[in-house]
């Protein structure tokens, strides 16, 4: 008996210990937890930043993976637990039909940014969202393989294709791509929707009805992917790649084994790191018909307030501080981006030279985290189908209905909290 | 007696049956972590499941998978114990080299076997295969090889582990009975046969078990490998589950999963148990 009321006395001690330790952890005031799925190192010159503007706020930046963040974030906000500030991208708009993010419109600093970089993150005209910097992915490729053979980068889709077949003759891998990851053939098959139906003014409104449910990616963007999938046919994209890891491919171009490579600005530092004398250049993805083309890319993370915040206040005065020249270039320095604020611009230097026409034009778009309420599902569902379409056991028509079938689920899963 | 059970119980009882009990309930439900009140859904999540292609590719890969798992591994395991149970002079050193990957993790294995396997121009394999003249392949980019070059690691990995539970029973059957065989003028097969197989049957019904129920939770090989892929050709159910409910938040949908896991599990487990019984019933 003594034994059990010694057990269960331990046990009672447990939860109340329990207990105690979550009552004792709620953030006192002025203390903010910060949500991200950037890595902490790509923000340090700004967190230093606002730690100087903003002294009496004692910030806590908690990194998680970007294969689990919305979850992860998701489940701690529904049970109460979630962070004050939250560092997210292509969920922003699902957690804000959720009633989960402050509406930010009527605050005074949104009117520094640019409307297109808020657009991304509203939800029937109420910003939810402020963007941080922009992203962008084209075509790095290394300058002294394209000069020792006569090579220059391609105005037009069949110019691309022919350029595959020179640098292949003369010997080079002419493109390298880390294709065991969705997103590669998923990024390089939407730069090319980009050039051939976002382009195009009529197709202004396809998004918005394909994330209503009202049109499909199978019908709409099957003549850019089947144009895109020559790739495959012409032998620039092989099936060999599907088992190269994005690190394979980055350590294959960087050493010089391969001519180009689909990446962005986050991977610079390391191609330097492997090759500092890497002569590097980039181009958009090139048209069919030889005008300027596109890149991949949009409004990249945003910052957001939970709309339980037990530190509101706070959490505005980060928002207010972010919306700052100087801010602005604390996030450039640890991360090149372009940044929303009005009449701010930043020079890319050398190596994006290239697309230059295409940042003046603003041809960087992505439509999963521009547009689309369920990107991220919908683009690995699409992702991976392309993976099937590489290794030939798929079409592309299957792969975009693959596509629109995940929309189809995960509307069905968020109609019922509308 | 009933009390120093009792800590083991309570754990037992909130980490696996309570929430074994909870999946059950959930997989009827809509629950998700966009719906976080669920309500009652009937078989809509079993129907869904059903009719989903890539979850069934997933179920069907996890069964192929723990079947050629089984009996791949268990056709070497009693084929090195049989041979390295006579007196032989490096037998000792033998049992410890196929016994050594058992102590890595699969992880480690995996991703070690990723860079061996890769097309890549340092892919170890390849670079073999050329030497010898050899086309290269694309071991874990091939979606009819990937899940199979999985695989060939898993049995490398665990076949010296069964290999050494076979030996331990072999070790146990008497001497006498073999002697009475080659008096009576059975040959090496017919030993085998009708003498070492049938006495294996203890290590045998806790190998195949073991290796069957292994097979069909497989993903960290995968997760290491080949992360499913390419496109879904190696996805298994635990990979599917694991995917659909912590990166997509469909948590009753995985719950459904999980209850048709359990499901494939106990009847497959049911049915290597029925045919151990009646080969044991067969040999007493």
């Amino acid at each position: 008996m003594k034994k059990t009321v010694l057990i269960c006395g331990f046990l009672i001690l447990v939860l109340l210990c329990g207990n105690l330790v979550a009552a004792t952890s709620a953030l006192p005031g002025g203390v903010l937890r910060w949500m991200a799925y950037n890595t902490r190192s790509t923000r340090v010159t700004y967190l230093a930043h606002l730690a100087e503007e903003l002294p009496d706020i004692h910030m806590q930046y908690d990194h998680v993976p970007v294969d689990h963040f919305t979850v992860t974030l998701s489940v701690q906000l529904l049970s109460g637990k979630g962070p004050d500030l939250i560092e997210g991208g292509g969920e922003t708009r699902l957690l804000a039909s959720m009633d989960r993010l402050l509406d930010l419109t009527d605050e005074p600093f949104l009117g520094q940014y640019r409307y297109a970089g808020l657009a991304p993150f509203s939800v029937d005209g109420r910003v939810y969202a402020v963007p941080l910097q922009s992203w962008f992915e084209g075509i790095y490729y290394n300058k002294a393989i394209f000069a020792e053979h006569g090579l220059a980068p391609p105005a037009t889709f069949d110019e691309w294709i022919e350029l595959h077949k020179k640098l292949r003759e003369a010997g080079v891998k002419p493109q390298t791509m880390g294709a065991q990851s969705w997103a590669s053939l998923m990024k390089q098959s939407i730069g090319i929707v980009n050039n051939e139906f976002y382009a195009r003014p009529e197709n202004a409104g396809f998004d918005a009805a394909f994330d209503r449910g009202e049109a499909k990616l199978a019908e709409a963007w099957l003549p850019a992917v089947t144009l895109w999938s020559r790739m495959i046919d012409e032998g620039c994209l092989t099936p060999d790649m599907l088992d190269y890891s994005d690190e394979q491919a980055l350590m294959e171009f960087a050493s010089g084994e391969a001519a180009m490579w689909e990446s962005g600005p986050w991977s610079i530092g390391e191609i330097l790191r492997i090759n500092p004398h890497i002569q590097l250049g980039m181009f958009p993805f090139p048209t069919v018909e030889g005008s300027t083309g596109w890149l991949v890319g949009g409004p990249g993370s945003a910052l957001s307030i939970n709309v339980d915040s037990p530190n509101m206040e706070a959490a505005l005065r980060v928002l207010e501080a972010t919306a700052t020249q100087e801010a602005q270039l604390a996030l450039i320095a640890d991360n090149m981006g372009e940044p929303y604020l009005e009449g701010m611009q930043v020079d890319f230097g050398p190596v994006y030279a290239g697309c230059a026409d295409a940042f003046a034009l603003e041809q960087v778009y992505a439509p999963w985290t521009a547009a689309w309420t369920f990107g991220n599902p919908i683009v690995e569902a699409y992702g991976k189908a392309l993976q099937e379409v590489l290794a030939g056991s798929k079409t592309v028509e299957e792969a975009l209905a693959e596509a629109d079938a995940v929309n189809a689920h995960m509307r069905a899963a968020l109609e019922a909290i509308e | 007696m009933l009390l120093m059970a009792l800590p083991a119980f309570i754990g037992f009882m909130t980490f696996f049956i309570t929430p074994a009990v909870m999946s059950f309930g959930y997989s009827v439900t809509n629950w998700s972590v966009y719906r976080p009140e669920p309500s009652y859904v009937g078989l809509k999540n079993f129907q869904t499941l059903f009719s989903d292609a890539q979850a069934l590719a997933a179920i069907e890969h996890s069964i192929r998978y723990a079947l050629i798992m089984t009996v791949v591994q268990n056709t070497l395991a009693i084929f090195l114990a049989v041979l390295l149970n006579k007196k032989l002079m490096m037998a000792n050193v033998l049992k410890t080299i196929f016994f050594l990957p058992a102590v890595l993790s699969i992880l480690v294995v995996g991703y070690l076997f990723k860079f061996i396997m890769t097309s890549a121009p340092s892919g170890m394999l390849n670079s073999a295969i050329g030497a010898f003249g050899g086309a290269p392949v694309n071991w874990l980019g091939d979606p009819n090889l990937a899940l199979y070059s999985v695989l060939a690691t898993q049995v490398w990995q665990w076949t010296g582990w069964a290999m050494v539970i076979y030996i331990a029973n072999l070790k146990s059957i008497d001497a006498s009975l073999y002697e009475a065989a080659r008096i009576d003028g059975a040959g090496p097969m017919q030993v085998f046969g009708r003498v070492t197989l049938p006495l294996l049957y203890p290590a045998t019904s806790f190998n195949v078990l073991m290796s069957l129920i292994g097979g069909l939770k497989m993903f960290d090989a995968v997760y290491a490998m080949t992360r499913g892929g390419p496109g879904y050709a190696s996805e298994t159910i635990m990979t599917t589950m694991i995917s659909t409910g912590f990166k997509a938040g469909r948590n009753a949908y995985a719950c459904a999963f999980a209850v048709v896991f359990f499901v494939v599990v106990f009847t497959m487990s049911k049915a290597v148990t029925f045919v151990l019984n009646k080969w044991e019933a067969a040999i007493t």
